[in-house]
């Protein structure tokens, strides 16, 4: 039953997120016709275009075959690259997948650490060295961050290449330069929320019991402090489905970020509306998962 | 509480590990060269392709019947041409050609290639180049006839699409992801970040997406790329030309920056208030401090060196006391005028409006900014919904542009003349030159044609940027067009630095 409804409440909220982008897309003023043949087109090749391409057709039947044609599962073509969407997508999304999930990885390397120490050690220079990474963290772009690592990494020490996804360590930089920002929140978040777990009465207890403090803090404390941790990382992972456009710009990550931006600018409306709904759905099923992963942490929170 | 965890623990699982294992710069390989382009082509089947790296790509994949010279000229290239009667051109292969599948290039194949450009089941951009086509066959192996519907001398000229298999045409082939040609260069393979091509002597050329300039710059800095060409911020080309692994190589180029004017806005309609801003903009100025004055004054959409182009006038001197002077005929003593400027989002295009801005306040013009992304911007240019604009036409080559910006029938849809312009004595000398069949004759219209442009000023002709290209010292024997055609990679080669 929970299935059915989630299978439900997707389709739902899929159906609203491609109407309303299907309608945004087509009220923004430009046209793809003329980015495609450029200056030189002539009005007949840009009607002959337009017509091809079924873009002459009233907005309203353009809308039912882009809802008939997903209800079949398919996308549609790109208007400009002339290539079906879904293989698009197919090819640029193990990328974005990939790069999140190393930058995820990357935060929680730093950020568990970090706010573990400082929630120990709250109030003395630890805590007080954690906090002002996490804020430098915070505050520095991404667009700043990605070229100064490329600057250390790959120009001083030449350990790392510059940009792209095809050499063996290219994920490193671009991992590094999305799981810094997101390691300082979750930090933040961890601290806090341990900080508060650390002052529970079962804490006392079980170390008055004689439980190591490392014992206390990993089998007893963290697991209670994680609700907050996990809905931060599930709508981390959720925003790093849908692109990191600025660093995959950088770092030259072929993500689904770039497709979304340059689809956009070069209004292929086809690919803008197939990688939001990929989107849109990312963030569904991450949600779904966080919701899962609540249940496994607290069982309190589990629906009867 | 007593710290649970040792601290060089934290540190260990917190900083550095990513990084373990790292592997050294590789060494750079003998044939092969990586060079950096911005984006990926659009399409690598030449009867589809519009943008400048498709094109410059196809080039090196394709041979097309003709080209042009410096006077940009139309030279054969694959085959010479006779013009038998007013609407007859037959064009014959100069030598013995073969795809790259090894199957012989007829004129059967170059047939095929220009009657599938006129399909319109082809939905090719290049069809209206060719609109006077009537009808294209082979006569025999070698020969190729065109038949026109109207007289135009400019014929040869529109010839310059590759030629493709008719064999793979009619088969359905997908030029796009497989092309094949007979042009110097065999395609090897493509994906979402590169292109390769290999050379005649086997060499692989890799044109590399990297489509933040600064990246492009780091890589060519670390031996990632080889090559860049155009697309970096004047910071970046000085920065290029002060790094000693690096060599910035210029060539005089033939892009036409320009502004255009509404002429159906009340103000903008009077020739003084247009006169007083083509005057009251010191061009030598910016191009000086902007583009280190690796940039032309323009004074004609066609450059000089253009067989058709204006010589000896390269636009309006900078004069701000006679533009006050002739601001304030038209809008009345110590009074200010208030006009609107449209640019692209373009960090450099907003640079050079708020340069505009400056110089105008000094006259009497107060200019507000308008920036949008280049859909926007494009849609409204192309709907008239703007005063002042500017904008650059790239890679002009024929003279018939002026008939598709600057006719009063040319209005958006049906041309470029987005600004409204309407001159009678404009279009006859359009029509004249179109009909002219005297290459003479026709130079000598559009000489008189773009005069009459200059003294109505029709548009503020800015300059034409310089071609650059950065090259890594690793590297040399590339040699840059005007064009900017890729055509250098062809005699590119490594070199040993002691």
């Amino acid at each position: 039953m929970r299935v059915l409804g989630l299978l439900a409440r997707v389709l739902v909220i899929l159906w609203v997120v491609s109407t309303l982008v299907f309608l945004m897309l087509h009220l923004v003023p430009g046209d793809p016709v003329a980015v495609m043949l450029g200056e030189s087109a002539t009005a007949a090749d840009q009607a002959a275009l337009r017509h091809h391409l079924g873009l002459d057709q009233p907005l309203w039947q353009q809308y039912l075959h882009y809802l008939g044609g997903l209800l079949h599962g398919d996308m549609g073509q790109s208007l400009f690259l002339q290539r079906p969407v879904a293989d698009l997508i197919a090819a640029r999304f193990p990328y974005t997948a990939e790069l999140a999930l190393l930058a995820l990885a990357v935060a929680v390397l730093l950020a568990f650490p970090l706010g573990i120490w400082a929630a120990v050690r709250a109030g003395r220079w630890p805590d007080q060295l954690a906090m002002t990474l996490s804020l430098i963290g915070v505050s520095i772009p991404n667009f700043w961050l990605g070229p100064m690592l490329i600057l250390l990494f790959s120009l001083w020490l030449g350990w790392l290449p510059v940009s792209g996804a095809d050499a063996p360590w290219a994920w490193v930089l671009p991992a590094v330069t999305l799981g810094t920002a997101l390691a300082a929140i979750l930090t933040r978040m961890l601290r806090a929320s341990l900080l508060e777990v650390l002052h529970e009465e079962y804490v006392r207890t079980a170390l008055a019991k004689g439980a190591s403090p490392r014992r206390v803090v990993l089998r007893h404390a963290l697991f209670n402090a994680l609700l907050p941790v996990v809905t931060v990382l599930g709508l981390q992972l959720g925003t790093l489905l849908g692109g990191a456009v600025i660093t995959e710009v950088v770092f030259d990550w072929p993500g689904l970020g770039q497709l979304l931006v340059e689809s956009i600018q070069r209004r292929d409306y086809p690919v803008v509306q197939g990688v939001i709904l990929v989107i849109a759905t990312a963030y569904v099923v991450v949600n779904a998962f966080t919701d899962w992963l609540y249940g496994w942490l607290d069982p309190r929170v589990r629906r009867p | 509480m007593n710290a649970p965890f040792p601290r060089r623990t934290l540190l260990a699982a917190g900083c550095g590990l990513p990084l373990l294992g790292c592997s050294a710069r590789t060494p750079l390989p003998q044939n092969h060269f990586r060079l950096g382009v911005s984006g990926r082509p659009r399409s690598l089947d030449p009867r589809r392709a519009t943008d400048a790296l498709s094109s410059r790509l196809n080039r090196l994949l394709y041979e097309a019947p003709v080209d042009f010279n410096a006077r940009f000229e139309p030279v054969p290239a694959l085959m010479d041409w006779q013009q038998t009667a007013p609407l007859r051109w037959v064009f014959a292969l100069r030598k013995s050609t073969r795809f790259h599948d090894g199957t012989p290039l007829t004129a059967e194949d170059v047939a095929a290639t220009y009657a599938s450009v006129l399909d319109p089941a082809t939905a090719s951009p290049h069809r209206g180049g060719l609109k006077h086509v009537q009808r294209v066959r082979a006569l025999d192996g070698q020969r190729v006839q065109f038949d026109l519907t109207h007289v135009d001398a400019l014929f040869p000229g529109r010839l310059t699409i590759g030629v493709l298999p008719r064999r793979l045409m009619k088969a359905g082939h997908d030029f796009n992801r497989q092309p094949l040609g007979s042009g110097p260069c065999r395609f090897v393979d493509a994906n979402e970040q590169r292109t390769r091509l290999q050379r005649p002597d086997g060499a692989l050329l890799e044109f590399i997406k990297v489509k933040d300039p600064l990246v492009q710059v780091l890589k060519l800095r670390k031996g990632e790329l080889d090559w860049i060409q155009g697309g970096l911020s004047p910071e970046l080309v000085r920065y290029c030309a002060a790094r000693p692994e690096l060599a910035v190589q210029w060539h005089r180029g033939t892009n036409f920056a320009y502004i255009g004017f509404n002429f159906r806005d009340s103000w903008l309609s009077q020739q003084p208030i247009r006169e007083a801003i083509a005057l009251g903009i010191d061009r030598a100025a910016i191009v000086q401090a902007l583009f280190d004055n690796h940039a032309r004054l323009a004074g004609a959409l066609l450059p000089p060196e253009h067989w058709a182009g204006l010589k000896n006038w390269s636009g309006y001197p900078y004069d701000p006391g006679r533009a006050r002077a002739l601001l304030e005929s038209a809008i009345g003593q110590g009074q200010r005028l208030s006009l609107s400027y449209k640019t692209s989002a373009n960090p450099l295009r907003l640079r050079l409006a708020a340069i505009y801005q400056s110089m105008l306040r000094e006259i009497g013009i107060d200019l507000t900014i308008q920036s949008y992304d280049w859909g926007t911007f494009y849609a409204d240019i192309k709907a008239g919904r703007f005063q002042l604009y500017s904008l650059a036409w790239v890679g002009i080559k024929s003279p018939d542009i002026f008939q598709y910006v600057f006719h009063s029938q040319a209005v958006p849809p049906a041309g470029a003349n987005r600004g409204h312009y309407a001159n009678p004595e404009v279009d006859r000398l359009i029509e004249a030159a179109l009909a002219a069949q005297m290459f003479a004759e026709q130079q000598r219209l559009y000489g008189q044609l773009q005069r009459v442009l200059a003294e109505t000023v029709a548009q503020v002709p800015l300059w034409y940027e310089d071609q650059y290209a950065v090259l890594h010292r690793s590297v040399s024997g590339y040699t840059l067009a005007a064009d900017g055609r890729y055509d250098g990679v062809l005699t590119m080669r490594r070199v040993q630095h002691g």
